[in-house]
């Protein structure tokens, strides 16, 4: 191929659910279109503020986060596309790609990283899951050591999901230092 | 004894060894894999596993436009029989998620959801109990 790799059976995530779609990695950014149209994401390379990888179940995810903040995350990509566009990424566009680890112990209790406008729960150093702060209508401190993050209900969005996340509420025991005096933003 | 690093708590338990041992996503709708004691919840387009040992209570609630809720509060410290009090020292810096609360149209996928929940919770925390009992 002259310029870049296309993916035909790459799925958009986020809130919402998640859309099939074909994508296109070249030298000038990203292109992800939408199975039958409808939702068209192009971003600029110089857009790109960093890509990270995560291996997820049986597949492969990647992340664009960009400068105004929003993480794309795309996923659908085999072992042989990482390492090919691990490669592209560095060698074409100068953007060198991070490695992200997943998260499946199932454990409710880890750490909370802050990343632009993403909230993302570790545990073990791993990412369990994140949420995007623009999602969040309201936070709420409740009592001394909770916060409660309610969503923004979307009705209109394409919605795929057949259940939607409406209120997640973190524990922060007294213990914890890492909030203190700043117990407003988890 | 205080020297009982070794012996396995209710804390340990984990719900998936390996990432490809996650059942694939079929839709995003909250599932219950009874075989790895683990409720998966959709968040952000990605299905997130807990183990079931970890969750406290469920419990459902219909609204009159037939919108049904479900609320799943996992354990903090500070909560009675809580696994983590025993050990809470291990834990110390931890931020816990506490509650997450879902909606859905399908009010027989979350009566069922609720139901399984909790089934397999009682199961896995008298199975635990009686491990701690005879480890004593």
């Amino acid at each position: 191929m002259a310029d870049g790799h296309q993916f035909n059976n790459i799925t958009l995530g986020g809130r919402g659910g998640t859309n099939p779609g074909q994508m296109k990695i070249y030298s000038g950014g990203i292109i992800w279109k939408r199975q039958g149209g409808g939702k068209l994401i192009e971003v600029d390379k110089a857009d790109i503020m960093g890509v990270t990888w995560m291996k997820v179940p049986r597949t492969n995810q990647l992340g664009v986060q960009i400068k105004d903040g929003l993480f794309y995350k795309f996923t659908g990509f085999r072992d042989q596309d990482v390492s090919n566009l691990t490669n592209f990424f560095q060698n074409t566009c100068g953007i060198a790609v991070e490695e992200k680890q997943l998260s499946v112990s199932g454990r409710n209790w880890g750490e909370v990283d802050l990343n632009g406008n993403m909230l993302a729960f570790m545990v073990g150093s791993k990412q369990a899951f994140e949420v995007s702060l623009a999602d969040v209508s309201q936070t709420q401190l409740q009592g001394k050591n909770d916060v409660i993050l309610e969503f923004h209900v979307d009705d209109t969005t394409g919605a795929n999901e057949k259940d939607s996340l409406m209120e997640i509420s973190f524990h922060i025991p007294n213990s914890n230092t890492q909030f203190v005096g700043d117990e407003n933003r988890p | 004894g205080e020297n009982r690093s070794s012996v396995r708590t209710t804390a340990d338990l984990v719900a998936y060894k390996n990432i490809n041992d996650v059942p694939p996503p079929r839709e995003m709708m909250i599932q219950v894999d009874q075989k790895n004691e683990a409720v998966l919840l959709p968040i952000n387009g990605s299905m997130v596993p807990f183990h079931v040992a970890f969750i406290r209570t469920v419990s459902s609630q219909q609204d009159t436009n037939r919108n049904n809720y479900i609320r799943i509060i996992f354990n903090v410290p500070g909560t009675p029989f809580n696994p983590h009090d025993a050990n809470s020292m291990k834990f110390q810096g931890s931020i816990y998620l506490k509650e997450a609360s879902f909606r859905s149209k399908d009010s027989r996928h979350i009566g069922e959801v609720v139901q399984s929940i909790k089934a397999l919770r009682r199961q896995v925390v008298s199975r635990e109990s009686e491990r701690a009992e005879r480890a004593t």
